[in-house]
């Protein structure tokens, strides 16, 4: 007997696919009469340029949610991988200034070490065997205070052309960040629903037991999540301090909460198993949404940041909700 | 209804997930006596004292306890109203020490300034005494962690004591128990009878149920097939009813006869505590019996075979290669497969599909390098295909999750799941549990197959004539060793039966 | 089998929080001498009270295998409301109580959350954290709050002759470990940590055990806020910040598990808080690099936590079942007797 036949139509909503989409578009509708400017084009193009960054990290966080973990570690990289990249940029005093391959290197290093940091959380959560959240909470704050030390908390300037072109630049109509960004969602898409890691993936969250016993090799695919996590958190790092024209070691500190927030109300579940690239596109925009729409209604800073809480809450509700719906 | 009865059992009914496990049960208990009850695995004893305990409610029927109808909502419930439960895995908190253990759920207080306060004095005093009436002479604050099996258990019952428990059920409580501690344990339920408490004792071990028990309950296939005072039995009149007459099984016949090649051979396997110098060889088109009750040490010895736990001493070699000590995935290489005792923990991805459960061994074959994308269109179809030539009865396979399917289709999953990695030997550890007539059938069929196509079969289970219908020969274990090999010729339930209790067939 | 090698690693890491204790005094007294002198150890006393408090909340929580995330916004919201209360004319009487209530409801409203709800511990308190942080900013408007003379009375005041801030901090001590230790309550918190289902089997009321503990961590953060502030003087917009950090590092310095059942107040958490300010206050009397702090910070975190789960993975697998007791026996026999932490 199929399942879907017998709920009603809010529970099929709630279960469907694209409900975060519905529910973006309800937000959109329901605040356009307070805020026509929400609507203008300038307006959505500031939605959509906060939204590709964070799209990027959102999409390496979904990847280890779907295994059962989480990265709490993510907006220390962010910082990290700034201050890494720009020392090595950055024509001021960076290792390679004046070079023509600086930017390129610099953006090879920020990438190594995003996922150098994610290396490590994956060891010492399969290896070391600890808690997902308290060992990316520790990771967070060490890389993060690494980064601080190492420019004694001053910004590094003066980064190439070349590179800022990177984030701020476009070939043709197509905005580089749109691209990155675009490229990213569509590797991570690919790599999730069509190739034998992305299978490992979702079987590891779904049940690690299983996995092992069926010949999956468990903690190779958790290091890759978190070292894919922490990859992606320097890609972002890449747009973020492009867009920013400076090395900053406290770069990601506000996004956590926008980066947990997006990946589970887009219906990744905090259990594991259960989670796509789309579904997080989904959850960016409605994350960006609510905190363009809400600053445009004139509501401040920490106002935003409660209903921010409220909605992660929200959404861990609607995750259980759904769990318990689908369990029949 | 019998006044001076303590406890009755009238047509107690009981059925999970549509397998009937427990049928017009009755039977009754007078007090102070000790009741024995035995029958072979999945004859339905756990279920039936879980009811009283209870964990779990009964379908049908009705339970009287000292003269009243009994329910209870819940083990604490159950506590509550005189019945203790020493259950196989005790329920001990090792952080703890033994007085708060005992009183955890009902500590004695006194109020100072509105807040309640243990009273440790009483508290100690009431410890020592329940200690003292177990025979257990450790200092009551001495921590449980620190505790051998044994005395952990006698704290159990001191517990089940300390709301003047009328009834005591004991679920095999000495399979983890060294012999003196056994020994103490019966001298300790002795005592306990001559102060009036009645006990049912569950137990595999047909001696010490001669010695301790008034009573004896036979349960086989959920059905009461004999009941009454123990004088009226002997020990194989006991192992006869246990084992029953033939019931119309009818098991596949075999198309072929082993090979000679040999494609897995143990020597000296061991590990201290689990399993003690395993040797056994499977041939090619063998299907190989393992018999033993529960806590022999089976699936123990499956898992060192397939790489999930560690091995300290011995071989393991797989067509002539030797085997490492794990993980699975070097086992599944070399051409094995193994189907767990637990399906729903172990053997399948409940929220996932049917299409992907059958899917996930065999996923690297199907995978193109060097871009590590899935060819989906022939995996479908090698799916499809091995779900059509099971039988397994989805409406979508790509749709349906396999937590929504029959017990049976369920297990056909699994099975579908490893046939596609084509294995050479195949370890399956009780692949009819829990599953209707129908689907076993199926399943018997499978395997036959399997061993007609030159795969080495290894199976184990508790249903001897499962195993005497569907086996070459049978292995026995006992306490983590090889008792007996029992040849076709000499098929015998009773026999069978005897080398797993551990005794000298007659 | 137990070798030598293994136990003396044992006892190494199951002492690690006095062995980084006698490592710091040693470290920054040779450096700097005036880090030993009597003034500045009161000092580092005196600094540490807040998060002492603060981490003893902490410990009720982890004790029963939950998490509290929230800690620091709950100090924030609650110093914050206390601050406008007594700004806008209120007295000590009235703010000290009001300050206590703010800590449990928002407690409550975790427990809420994690018992009814079923959302797990760390997503839960994740979001009240921004929820309470966001609170916060509201109350005190994104600004600065001066506190009134009133107020710092409980950083200055001299009850006995002991600055208020240790007086606190030792009556909270003192409750937590005699609640922990000698009420029932407290040892059920025990039970569940150590095993839920089995608690739940045994008939304790595990609901409410684990809405009291999350009360209770709301009520020491709350007042552990109140401590600090009233030290400070004035509320700043990220007071609080990363303080749930310091307090489930000081829990887990001081030897309580982030799975549950393990640890105690007293020396435990104790040590822990007041081993991080010591190193805190010594890293600034040798003229340290301040942004070394968080460094080592998260690298004695991390030992820590890395020795906990160290340790709970040894005892599952030592707590298995035996196909062969009389084998197993003999290593069982000898774990046993290496004594692991003794009674909790």
């Amino acid at each position: 007997m199929d399942p879907q036949v017998q709920m009603n139509r809010w529970k099929r909503l709630m279960v469907s696919d694209y409900w975060v989409l519905y529910l973006s578009i309800a937000c959109f509708l329901a605040l356009f009469p307070f805020t026509p400017r929400l609507a203008s084009i300038e307006n959505i193009r500031n939605i959509f340029s906060n939204m590709l960054p964070l799209l990027v990290v959102a999409i390496g966080e979904t990847i280890v949610l779907i295994t059962g973990g989480i990265d709490l570690s993510v907006t220390s990289v962010i910082g990290l991988s700034s201050v890494i990249g720009a020392s090595i940029m950055s024509s001021d005093q960076g290792l390679l200034a004046g070079n023509p391959a600086a930017a390129a290197a610099g953006v090879a290093g920020m990438i190594l070490a995003g996922v150098f940091v994610g290396w490590l959380n994956g060891i010492a959560v399969t290896r070391l065997r600890m808690p997902p959240f308290i060992a990316t909470l520790t990771s967070m704050m060490f890389f993060g205070g690494l980064a601080v030390w190492l420019t004694q908390s001053r910004p590094i300037y003066d980064l190439p052309a070349r590179f800022i072109e990177l984030g701020q630049g476009a070939w043709l109509w197509l905005p580089n960040s749109l691209a990155v960004a675009g490229v990213t969602a569509v590797f991570a898409h690919v790599l999730l629903s069509r190739s034998l890691l992305g299978r490992w993936i979702y079987a590891v969250g779904t049940n690690p037991r299983t996995s092992l016993i069926s010949g999956v090799p468990v903690n190779r695919v958790v290091m890759f999540a978190y070292a894919a996590s922490g990859g992606c958190a320097a890609v972002a790092s890449v747009l973020y301090t492009a867009r920013l024209e400076t090395g900053s070691p406290v770069l990601g500190q506000r996004i956590l909460l926008d980066v947990i927030g997006a990946t589970v109300i887009g219906g990744t579940s905090l259990f594991g198993g259960k989670g796509n690239a789309l579904w997080t596109v989904f959850g960016v925009s409605f994350i960006c949404l609510i905190d363009n729409s809400l600053n445009m209604l004139g509501l401040s800073y920490f106002v935003v940041t409660m209903v921010k809480g409220g909605i992660i809450l929200f959404a861990a509700l609607v995750d259980a909700a759904r769990s318990r719906i689908l369990a029949g | 209804m019998n006044e001076d009865m303590l406890l009755e059992y009238e047509d107690i009914e009981k059925s999970f997930f549509g397998v009937r496990v427990l049928s017009k049960v009755s039977f009754t208990l007078r007090e102070g006596h000790i009741l024995g009850l035995v029958g072979e695995n999945g004859a339905g004893k756990s279920t039936l004292v879980n009811i009283l305990g209870g964990v779990i409610s009964s379908d049908a029927g009705h339970i009287r306890f000292q003269g009243r109808e009994y329910t209870a909502a819940s083990p604490a419930d159950a506590f509550r109203q005189g019945i203790g439960f020493i259950h196989q895995e005790l329920n001990l908190f090792t952080n703890l020490d033994v007085a708060e253990n005992i009183f955890i759920a009902g500590f004695p207080v006194r109020r100072i300034a509105c807040i309640p306060w243990i009273d440790a004095r009483t508290m100690r005093a009431r410890a020592e005494e329940l200690l003292g009436s177990v025979g257990l002479s450790i200092p009551c604050d001495t921590l449980v962690e620190r505790l051998s099996q044994g005395e952990r258990q006698l704290v159990e019952i001191a517990k089940a004591l300390r709301l003047s428990a009328r009834l005591i059920i004991l679920d095999e409580p000495t399979t983890s128990l060294t012999a003196r501690e056994s020994e103490r344990l019966f001298t300790l339920m002795k005592e306990l009878q001559g102060r009036g408490i009645s006990m049912i004792f569950i137990s595999h071990n047909l001696g010490d149920v001669f010695r301790l028990c008034d009573d004896i309950v036979v349960l086989r296939d959920g059905l009461v097939v004999d009941a009454g005072p123990v004088e009226r039995f002997s020990e194989n009149r006991v192992i006869s009813l246990m084992v029953g007459r033939s019931l119309d099984h009818y098991y596949p016949p075999r198309a072929t006869v082993p090979d000679e090649e040999v494609l897995l051979e143990v020597s000296g396997l061991s590990h201290p505590g689990i399993v003690e110098d395993i040797s056994l060889t499977l041939r090619r088109g063998e299907v190989l019996g393992v018999s033993g009750l529960m806590g022999a040490g089976r699936s123990e010895l499956a898992r060192i075979l397939f790489g999930l736990d560690p091995y300290t001493r011995g071989e393991i070699t797989v067509k002539g290669l030797r085997m490492p000590s794990g993980p699975p995935r070097a086992a599944i290489r070399s051409g094995m497969a193994f189907l767990t005792e637990n399906r729903r923990e172990e053997g399948l991805l409940m929220e996932a599909s049917v299409a992907d459960n059958i899917a996930l061994v065999c996923l690297p074959s199907f995978t193109r390098t060097p871009s590590g994308l899935v060819d989906s269109a022939s995996l479908k179809r090698e799916v499809s295909g091995a779900a059509s030539k099971l039988r397994i009865r989805s409406s979508s396979l790509d749709r349906q999750k396999v937590r929504t399917l029959s017990g049976g289709n369920q297990q056909k999953v699994v099975l579908a799941k490893w046939l596609l990695s084509g294995p050479s030997v195949f370890i399956l550890d009780e692949p009819t549990r829990g599953i209707d007539v129908g689907a076993k059938h199926e399943i018997y069929k499978i395997i036959n197959d399997l061993a007609g196509r030159g795969a080495g079969v290894l199976l184990i289970s508790s249903e001897i004539e499962e195993l005497m219908g569907m086996c070459d020969r049978i292995l026995v274990m006992s306490a983590g060793e090889i008792t007996a090999c029992v040849e076709r010729p000499e098929y015998d339930r009773e026999r069978i039966l005897r080398f797993a209790l551990g005794r000298k067939p007659v | 089998m137990i070798r030598q090698g293994d136990r003396l690693l044992a006892f190494l890491l199951r002492n690690a929080t006095a062995f980084l204790f006698v490592a710091a005094f040693l470290a920054f007294g040779v450096q700097a001498p005036a880090f030993l002198e009597p003034a500045n150890l009161l000092n580092i006393l005196l600094q540490s009270s807040s998060a002492a408090i603060t981490a003893t909340g902490m410990t009720f929580v982890l004790l029963a295998g939950g998490i509290d995330l929230s800690v620091g916004s709950i100090m924030f919201v609650s110093a914050a409301l206390a601050g406008k209360v007594v700004l806008g004319g209120g007295s000590l009487a009235l703010v000290i109580p009001i300050v206590l209530a703010v800590g449990i409801a928002c407690g409550a409203i975790n427990a809420l959350f994690t018992t009814r709800l079923r959302i797990q511990p760390f997503i839960a308190t994740l979001a009240a954290l921004y929820m309470w942080r966001g609170l916060g900013l509201w109350i005190t408007r994104t600004r600065a709050m001066n506190l009134p003379e009133s107020l710092l009375q409980v950083g200055t005041a001299r009850p006995l002759g002991i600055p208020a801030p240790i007086f606190i901090f030792c009556a909270v001590l003192a409750s937590a470990h005699l609640v922990l230790a000698r009420t029932p309550v407290g040892r059920q918190i025990y039970a569940i940590g150590n095993d839920r289902e089995a608690a739940d089997k045994a008939g304790i009321a595990s609901g409410r055990v684990i809405a009291i503990v999350y009360m209770l961590s709301g009520l020491c953060a709350a007042l552990g806020g109140l401590v600090s502030v009233a030290q400070l003087g004035a509320v700043s917009p990220t007071f609080g910040n990363q303080r749930e950090f310091a307090a489930i590092a000081a829990a887990v310095l001081g030897g309580t598990s982030l799975f549950g059942g393990r640890g105690r107040v007293f020396p435990g958490t104790v040590l822990g808080a007041v081993l991080i300010q010591t190193v805190e206050n010594g890293l600034v009397i040798i003229n340290a690099n301040p942004y070394i702090y968080p460094l080592i910070m998260s690298a004695i975190i991390f030992v820590a936590v890395f020795t906990d789960s160290a340790r709970h993975a040894r005892l599952s697998r030592l707590s298995r079942r035996y196909i062969r007791p009389w084998q197993a026996a003999a290593c069982r026999v000898e774990t046993a007797n290496s004594g692991e932490e003794g009674k909790q």
